[in-house]
């Protein structure tokens, strides 16, 4: 049930700078991961995968590099920068911070 | 700092390496693709039926590689240069609009750039010596707001001194000085040069090394000593042709020879573009009167010490002395202000008054160039409508519209630099003498940096207007219009009536402005000054106190020659010639206090003069007689006073006869023998104070340097020659320099004329550009009703009510405009309160004569669109439709 065009905004980038944490991955290893990590709940499509892994290569939280695949192709590879490890915690601690809040109220109910 | 590096590369891979960039998202994409495939053909699908399924599960492709395009910004920036060339390519089709756009703007930019250099030199850029903000000068501050005592404010007196440097803390060095025009030798002639004595820790104040010889020696300053001089880096260039041997050749100052010991870095002139420092070690003599303040003070705030501190502790200083010294200190206090603040003083105000007034220019300028786009904007409706309908967004319109603008500012921008790097050299010539830190001026790169500013800030000024309405366009309407004749609603006329109607009320605001200082300048010139300043020849003169005999008799000598010259019909010689006061002091009459209070006696001018000087200069004499040369030293000491002492001191009474004693250079009292008129002694813009003069025989040594007033037939400056002759045959150790009484009055007047001809320039250049405005949106309306004309005139409307129409429509703007800029001007003018002379900043004549004149001007601009507009034939204005 969970579009990736349902994920709050922002929260794909946490994600993808979650993923990309552990080592270096390509494009279609991250969605797969990241569709793993959720317990299949979360699906990330190309079309909302991409521009973002692009914007965050902009704003040099990531990088990429091409290398070659286990399946002797080649693929580019997106790693976390240090910037990016900042951003990373400074998210998350947002995220924890968002996510029980709302959570506390919706338990309330 | 790297990541933004990151950035900026990969922005310019993705703008410049476009194929490389898109190649390996295509790649990215199918080696996405090939693994979603994969994963299904795991599952057991067939291969086709694992490739259908995959697309279908990541859908649109193109639109995602847009996206991602987007997300490395890429078509931004390709929108920004494909703009650029739009725009240039646009330009270029119509040059004659972009000229004069650009003509316009460079006006307003150049104007503005050129008063910025000014200001960025005199107010913004700091002093060039070390760490300046720690630079401060020292003065002493009546308290007691006296006009009278204004005069003593500012310099101050060796002994206080002494005390502050002693009890102060807040200070690295601290020094007084007092610097002047000296009689200097430095080769065969005797000439004037800017002398300076300094005290012990001058130097320090501004941490400056010599570039040869030493500072002076405890030893050098003592008095007896044989005296020492530091020459500054130009003095020995023009003097000593830059000669490490001028260490220890001698310059003779006042007539004594003194050794060279140093040569000052280029540059340093302090004070007042100084050539020759001498030092001046405090004597016991020094310490004996307190009340004497000849001095001025510097000081160099210790590293940390802010302004405040040292002002408290100061005060708290000032405070003990004024207690301990009540009869020199009485209601003193010592004041401190940054050097540089202290340097620019009241030029301040005159140039943030050119400032807002060229910025007002600009604002015309700029409204002028919205009109211009307004207008253009019409002509190209049908382009901006096409665009429209091909897709682009109103951002997207609007964005292009303001490149083009920002185009055509870069241009205005860069000849603007141009016409100020004339407009800043020409303000450096016509400013007044005394405005510091003039050969500063240039353009640095807070300049460059004002310019760029101004042109984007005003591209965006004139340029989003238009951008905004053409954005705005009916698509219908505008595709439905036919080529010749698109049409535009009442909207853009509207905002043109608007525009030009602001410019008019800004062109009120700068008229009015210099319409009152204009007033004021012609009041400065009528004012009666109290005595004739045309055709009198102004010869200075200083005796060296050790000279030959003959040069101590130097005056008394040469005033005869010089009266028997012919083409000289007086002549007189005075200490202090009329537009700036020498000497001032309290003053009693009758009889002196034996513990005489100076600091609360009324203030009185002294003039030491020859006799004749009151014949030379047609002061009249209203009661009594001159002196004459039969009033020498060992006569009883005689004085004149002007009417103003007299009627301060002597209302009613006869004042002939009766006793003044001034502590000038003594204290005995002095015989009234005359009355003279009341002189502006501080030149036009000064009230007359009480005046007391004596005779040069009678007071010789402070007599020393006089200017001898010569009234002639003709041009005084044909005589100079002459005199010059009789000077040096009287004797050749007294140096001289010429000028004429209009000379010297007309650089006292020098201020009000720049900031009044500066002024009057922008006015001026509002004027046009807000007439030129006019023209232009009366022209475009008559263009744009030419149908309707011509039906009112196939139905029977005379030119002359066609007249009447478009006329009126100009005089609406006008009044409009009028009102607007008249309130604003009466409300702005307040600030010009301080620099009118006889002058109220609600003066109505004035405001008067600025409406009459605008309202003139728009008619006219008016006129010439609405005679056009009367001639239209009905028959060729209705083909056309």
């Amino acid at each position: 049930m969970s579009k990736p065009t349902d994920l709050v905004q922002g929260t794909l980038d946490l994600l993808i700078l979650k993923t990309v944490a552990l080592e270096p991955m390509h494009g279609w290893a991250i969605a797969h991961r990241i569709h793993q990590m959720s317990s299949e709940v979360l699906q990330v499509g190309q079309s909302a995968l991409y521009p973002a892994l692009h914007k965050l290569e902009q704003q040099g939280w990531i990088e990429a590099e091409w290398k070659i695949s286990e399946t002797n192709r080649r693929a580019k590879y997106y790693s976390l920068t240090p910037a990016g490890r900042k951003a990373l915690t400074a998210e998350a601690a947002n995220w924890e911070r968002l996510s029980g809040a709302i959570s506390a109220i919706v338990r309330t109910g | 700092m790297s990541r933004w590096f990151t950035q900026f590369r990969l922005t310019l891979r993705s703008v410049f390496n476009r194929e490389c960039v898109d190649r390996e998202l295509d790649e990215e994409f199918q080696d996405h693709l090939q693994r979603e495939i994969e994963e299904r053909l795991k599952s057991g699908l067939e291969p086709e039926a694992a490739r259908y399924a995959a697309l279908r599960a990541i859908g649109a492709i193109a639109k995602s590689k847009e996206e991602s395009r987007d997300a490395r910004r890429v078509n931004f920036i390709d929108d920004v240069l494909r703009d650029l060339r739009y725009s240039s390519r646009s330009m270029r089709r119509s040059p004659g609009f972009a000229a004069l756009a650009v003509l316009i703007m460079a006006l307003g930019i150049g104007a503005n750039t050129a008063v910025f250099s000014v200001v960025n030199a005199v107010l913004l850029r700091p002093l060039s010596y070390r760490d300046p903000d720690r630079i401060v000068t020292l003065s002493t501050r009546v308290t007691k707001t006296d006009s009278t005592q204004a005069s003593l404010d500012e310099q101050i007196s060796i002994p206080n001194f002494q005390d502050w440097h002693d009890q102060s803390s807040s200070f690295e060095a601290m020094a007084y000085y007092n610097g002047r025009e000296i009689p200097a030798t430095a080769g065969a002639t005797a000439e004037y040069a800017r002398g300076t004595q300094v005290g012990p820790e001058f130097f320090q104040v501004f941490d400056v090394e010599p570039v040869l010889g030493h500072f002076f020696t405890t030893e050098e300053g003592k008095p007896g000593s044989g005296g020492a001089a530091m020459i500054s880096y130009a003095y020995w260039q023009s003097h000593f042709a830059a000669d490490p041997r001028a260490l220890g050749q001698t310059i003779r100052i006042y007539g004594r020879p003194m050794p060279i010991v140093g040569v000052l870095p280029p540059g340093f002139r302090f004070p007042d573009d100084t050539d020759l420092w001498v030092p001046r070690n405090i004597s016991p003599e020094d310490m004996k009167y307190r009340g004497g303040q000849n001095w001025l003070a510097v000081g160099r705030l210790k590293p940390g010490v802010p302004l405040e501190s040292a002002q408290a502790e100061m005060t708290i200083i000032a405070r003990r002395l004024e207690q301990q010294y009540p009869d020199a200190n009485k209601d003193r206090t010592v004041g401190i202000k940054r050097l540089r603040d202290k340097m620019v003083g009241d030029i301040r105000l005159t140039l943030y008054l050119l400032l807002s007034a060229v910025s007002l220019v600009l604002l015309i300028a700029c409204a002028n160039t919205a009109t211009l786009l307004l207008g253009k904007a019409t002509a190209r409706t049908r382009e901006v409508a096409m665009r429209a309908a091909l897709g682009a967004s109103r951002g997207r319109i609007v964005r292009q519209l303001i490149t083009e603008s920002f185009l055509l500012a870069l241009l205005a921008g860069a000849s603007g630099l141009l016409l100020a790097y004339w407009g800043s050299a020409a303000l450096v010539a016509l400013a007044p003498a005394g405005l510091p830190r003039l050969t500063e001026v240039g353009v640095d790169r807070w300049v460059l940096a004002f310019t760029v500013g101004v042109s984007i800030l005003t591209s965006l000024l004139f340029g989003l207007v238009p951008a905004m309405y053409a954005s705005k366009i009916d698509l219908n309407e505008a595709l439905k219009q036919s080529a010749a004749k698109s049409v535009i609603g009442g909207g853009i006329i509207r905002m043109r009536g608007l525009l030009v109607v602001g410019e008019i009320a800004m062109a009120v605001m700068l008229l009015s402005g210099s319409a009152l200082l204009i007033k004021s300048f012609i009041a400065l010139h009528r004012v009666a000054l109290g005595f004739r300043p045309e055709n009198v020849l102004v010869m200075r003169a200083t005796i060296p106190a050790a000279g030959t005999p003959a040069t101590a008799k130097f005056f008394q000598d040469l005033l005869p020659k010089v009266r028997r010259t012919p083409g000289v019909l007086s002549a007189g010689a005075t200490m202090a010639p009329p537009g700036h006061i020498e000497s001032s002091g309290g003053y009693f009459v009758d009889h002196l206090p034996p513990q005489p209070d100076w600091t609360s006696a009324p203030n009185v001018v002294l003039s030491v003069v020859a006799p004749g000087t009151l014949a030379a200069l047609a002061i009249p004499l209203k009661a009594g007689r001159d002196f004459s040369e039969a009033d020498t030293a060992e006569r009883p000491l005689v004085a004149l006073v002007n009417e103003s002492l007299v009627q301060r001191s002597f209302p009613g009474q006869n004042p002939i006869g009766r006793t003044v004693f001034c502590p000038y250079d003594t204290l005995q009292g002095m015989t009234i023998i005359g009355v003279t008129g009341d002189v502006r002694q501080s030149g036009p813009a000064g009230e007359p104070m009480p005046e007391c003069y004596m005779t040069y025989r009678q007071h010789p040594f402070n007599g020393n340097t006089l200017s001898i007033v010569a009234r002639t037939a003709a041009d005084p400056n044909t005589l100079i020659a002459t005199l010059r002759r009789l000077a040096q045959e009287t004797s050749p150790d007294v140096p001289m320099k010429f000028t004429t009484m209009d000379a010297m009055l007309s650089e006292n007047v020098a201020a009000p004329r720049f900031r009044t001809l500066l002024l009057g320039i922008f006015a001026g250049l509002a004027v046009c550009l807000a007439m030129a405005g006019v023209y232009g949106v009366m022209a475009f309306a008559v263009t744009q009703r030419s149908n309707e004309i011509g039906l009112r005139m196939a139905l029977g409307a005379s030119s002359g009510s066609v007249l009447r129409l478009i006329l009126r429509q100009g005089l609406i703007c006008a009044s409009l405009g009028l009102a607007l800029g008249l309130a604003a001007a009466v409300a702005g003018t307040r600030l010009l309160t301080s620099m009118l002379f006889q002058v109220q900043p609600n003066d109505p004549w004035v405001y008067l004569a600025v409406a009459v004149l605008l309202g003139v001007v728009t008619l006219l601009a008016s006129y010439v669109p609405a005679r056009r507009a009367a001639r239209i034939d009905p028959l060729t204005a209705l083909r056309q439709e």
